[in-house]
């Protein structure tokens, strides 16, 4: 397995009951999987664990074989190798768009970060974008810039938090196809979170219904409590 | 958590940036927990002495002050935020901001500016005598003893409710306002039954400033005469070179303190003042005519006669007089003075906010929440209590490190090094502004999504690369901000810098003080008029930064 989590527990403090409560998943490689729950359900949560932007009261993940938290690990988020888009994209405002891909890319050399960004503007279709600044762009083209950022130092696994939640409606289905293509291209495991069905099977592989960090169910394969 | 989850994040948080965020904590605390224990260390002769004798005056006569300034510039401040907030009237676009000017003036400052005024050879009395062949009975005008207090102290105090209250005003109760007129009442009424116990907080806020302020005050009370424990703590000092019994004063004002603190709590208590109600639509101002907006007009006009521009041209008419010859002297130095320790205070001032904010940012909880609220602290403590913690620090670190001066600095065993050098009076300066550095730092913050860093961190970046790339370029203004204002303060501030300036060392305020003690008025006004103008910019600031 590429991806295993296990019994994995996470409260925001003592008083209050867990919001994720021992659980477990596995994700195999290039394997795309979606997460769907009610808002406070813990599915972010889920996904800032993995990151390592929270830090778990319990349990351990593995990630590409190595064990990135356990009760005497903790690998920093800098070093997991792990992307993320941001539900408002997080794109740095006062960095051009460039700038903003190139971010992460400081272990390539010069020329090898000009040739990757070169690929990334051309995977997402920005060519003649890449001397504008954030607030330039519409919606769309901001997510695909977010998009492209977290992919071009190449992470092991693409974390997606409700990425088109603040789309317009009509515009949706478009950029959901987009998001296909540019993910299917890159062939990268991803996580993929939202509370809207439409999203998850316009892009995902595998489904998980979570409720309270208990897991409810899934549409392909058991996967273990 | 389990021990070695726990011991997981210990070793994860205990960076360097932790560190030193906690060495600033612990450098506003120091001080301040020194005064407090003096309660526990055996009292010298004079303490009794002061005990049996003064120290019930010196409660007494801060407790007036305190209560009458509050009180009368709560009322001013109240009525003219009110005035200018619910009514349209001539030139009130004007007085909006005008009214917020005699922030200012040093009250040390307006003090003998008014006193002279008003003094037998002052403006007012030689003209009455001159050219109307009046004269006052002596006592009549004079502004003096603890009524001048009052009357000064309350003119340059009161802003601090105003500026709360109109902000109040403006922003947060049209909804409650146009329900009650819907309701039928009428506008007294609807002053004292309404607008009255919703504003409460922002008054309360108000009168809390003003009242620190009084109690910090030591310039008006010693001009006038007035006995208060700020004037006290420098008699015992300076008078009797009596620390211990000094500490002791301190301590008393610190509990004068927290029982304001506890008062407000117990006003508080119970009603949630929180509106629930967001939205922007402004208070729609009612339009006065014929004698009332005359008399709304009149009323701003004469406070913002009184309390700015009448002392404030008497300075530019001294200034006139006197400036060659105050110009001529050490000015420069002076300035230089002000302006060096000043610089050098405000930079430590954000070095420190920056620091303490990027902790409380990263790691919210409760610890932080406790940090915050330290490094913010020194706004209450009167900077006569800080000077004396400071001065006591310091000279126990030089009893301490006293083995190795003569190595180190090559110098005589038993100098004192620390106590006499200028860091003394930096470290106070550090102490009473952090508020206004923190503050401004800690609001450029909250308007940094977190997602920047954590998106920082998930494309490998650390901490410190983050901080640099990302958080500095967007908090630079607030930062500049933040120092601006520790700046500005600094260069005004007197009490701390009486206390604690080494030997020779005069900075803009210190001078204007020794002139204005001296009976040498006129000498004072180019000096203040420099410390006013540099105040309205801060005014500037503040406002611009409320703005935002």
């Amino acid at each position: 397995m590429f991806v295993q989590i296990q019994n994995l527990s996470f409260h925001y403090s003592r008083k209050q009951k867990p919001v994720i409560d021992h659980f477990s998943l596995s994700i195999e490689q290039g394997e795309i999987v979606g997460i769907v729950g009610a808002s406070g359900s813990g599915k972010s949560t889920l996904l800032r664990l993995l990151a390592g932007l929270e830090d778990p009261t319990g349990g351990s993940i593995v990630l590409d074989g190595r064990l990135i938290v356990g009760d005497r690990t903790y690998i920093e988020a800098e070093k997991r190798g792990v992307g993320m888009v941001f539900q408002n994209y997080a794109l740095f405002p006062h960095l051009t768009v460039g700038e903003n891909i190139c971010f992460g890319l400081h272990k390539l050399k010069r020329s090898e970060r000009k040739k990757r960004l070169d690929e990334m503007l051309e995977l997402v279709q920005l060519q003649e974008f890449a001397k504008r600044y954030p607030h330039e762009l519409s919606g769309g083209q901001q997510q695909r810039v977010a998009l492209a950022r977290a992919l071009a130092p190449a992470p092991s696994i693409l974390l997606m938090d409700e990425p088109f939640s603040n789309l317009d409606t009509n515009l949706k289905s478009l950029i959901r196809m987009e998001v296909r293509d540019i993910l299917q291209k890159a062939n990268i495991t991803c996580l993929f979170v939202s509370h809207d069905q439409a999203d998850v099977d316009a892009i995902c592989d595998r489904t998980i219904y979570i409720d309270c960090a208990t897991y409810v169910g899934a549409d392909k394969e058991t996967v273990l409590v | 958590m389990n021990k070695s989850v726990w011991l997981r994040e210990l070793r994860r948080r205990a960076n360097s940036w932790f560190i030193l965020t906690m060495l600033g904590a612990l450098i506003i605390v120091m001080p301040v927990a020194y005064v407090i224990l003096s309660f526990f260390q055996p009292t010298s002769e004079n303490w009794q002495h002061i005990k049996e004798f003064l120290l019930a005056d010196y409660i007494k006569g801060s407790l007036i002050l305190v209560g009458s300034v509050g009180f009368l510039s709560t009322v001013i401040g109240l009525t003219l935020a009110w005035i200018v907030a619910a009514y349209e009237f001539p030139f009130r676009k004007q007085f909006k901001w005008l009214l917020i000017l005699p922030l200012a003036i040093p009250p040390y400052i307006a003090a003998y500016t008014y006193s002279t005024m008003t003094g037998y050879t002052g403006v007012i009395q030689s003209y009455f005598r001159n050219h109307l062949d009046f004269q006052f009975t002596p006592g009549t005008i004079e502004i003096m003893s603890m009524r001048g207090a009052i009357f000064v102290l309350t003119l340059f105090l009161y802003p601090y409710v105003y500026m709360l209250t109109l902000h109040y005003f403006e922003k947060q109760s049209a909804a409650y306002i146009e329900s009650a007129k819907t309701l039928g009442l009428n506008g007294f009424q609807m002053f004292f039954r309404l607008v009255l116990p919703i504003a409460r907080p922002a008054i309360i806020a108000g009168a809390m400033l003003i009242i620190f302020e009084v109690l910090s005050d030591y310039g008006v009370a010693s001009f006038f005469g007035v006995r208060t424990i700020s004037t006290a703590i420098f008699q015992t000092w300076f008078g009797m070179y009596d620390i211990n019994a000094a500490m002791r004063l301190a301590a008393w004002l610190l509990i004068i303190i927290l029982g304001v603190f506890m008062l407000e709590r117990f006003l508080r208590k119970r009603r949630k003042y929180d509106t629930n109600v967001t939205q922007s639509r402004p208070l729609a101002r009612k339009k006065l005519r014929g004698i009332f907006a005359f008399g709304a007009t009149l009323a701003c006009l004469a406070i913002f006669f009184a309390a700015f521009l009448i002392p404030f041209i008497q300075l530019i008419v001294w200034t006139v007089k006197t400036y060659e010859k105050v110009w001529r002297g050490d000015f420069l130095s002076l300035m230089t003075n002000s302006i060096v320790a000043a610089f050098i205070g405000a930079l430590i001032i954000s070095f420190f906010a920056v620091l303490t904010a990027r902790t409380i940012n990263l790691y919210p909880s409760m610890s932080s929440n406790l940090l915050a609220r330290v490094m913010t602290s020194g706004y209450a403590v009167p900077g006569a209590v800080v000077a004396i913690g400071v001065l006591a620090l310091f000279i126990t670190l030089d009893e301490k490190l006293a083995f190795l001066y003569p190595k180190l600095l090559g110098v005589e065993s038993g100098t004192l090094v620390l106590s006499l050098s200028i860091a003394m009076l930096i470290t106070g300066y550090v102490i009473r502004f952090m508020a206004q550095g923190f503050n401004a730092v800690e609001s450029g913050y909250t308007k940094i999504p977190p997602s920047y860093r954590e998106a920082s961190f998930l494309l490998g970046r650390g901490l410190t690369y983050t901080f640099w790339k990302i958080e500095f370029p967007l908090l630079r203004g607030s930062i500049l901000i933040g120092f601006a204002l520790a700046f500005l303060e600094i260069m005004k501030e007197l009490p701390l810098t009486l206390l604690l300036r080494p030997f020779n060392f005069d900075t803009l305020s210190t001078r204007t003080y020794q002139y204005a003690i001296d009976e040498r008025i006129y000498e004072a006004a180019p000096s203040s008029l420099l410390l006013i103008c540099l105040s309205i910019l801060s005014v500037i600031l503040i406002l611009r930064f409320e703005e935002k």
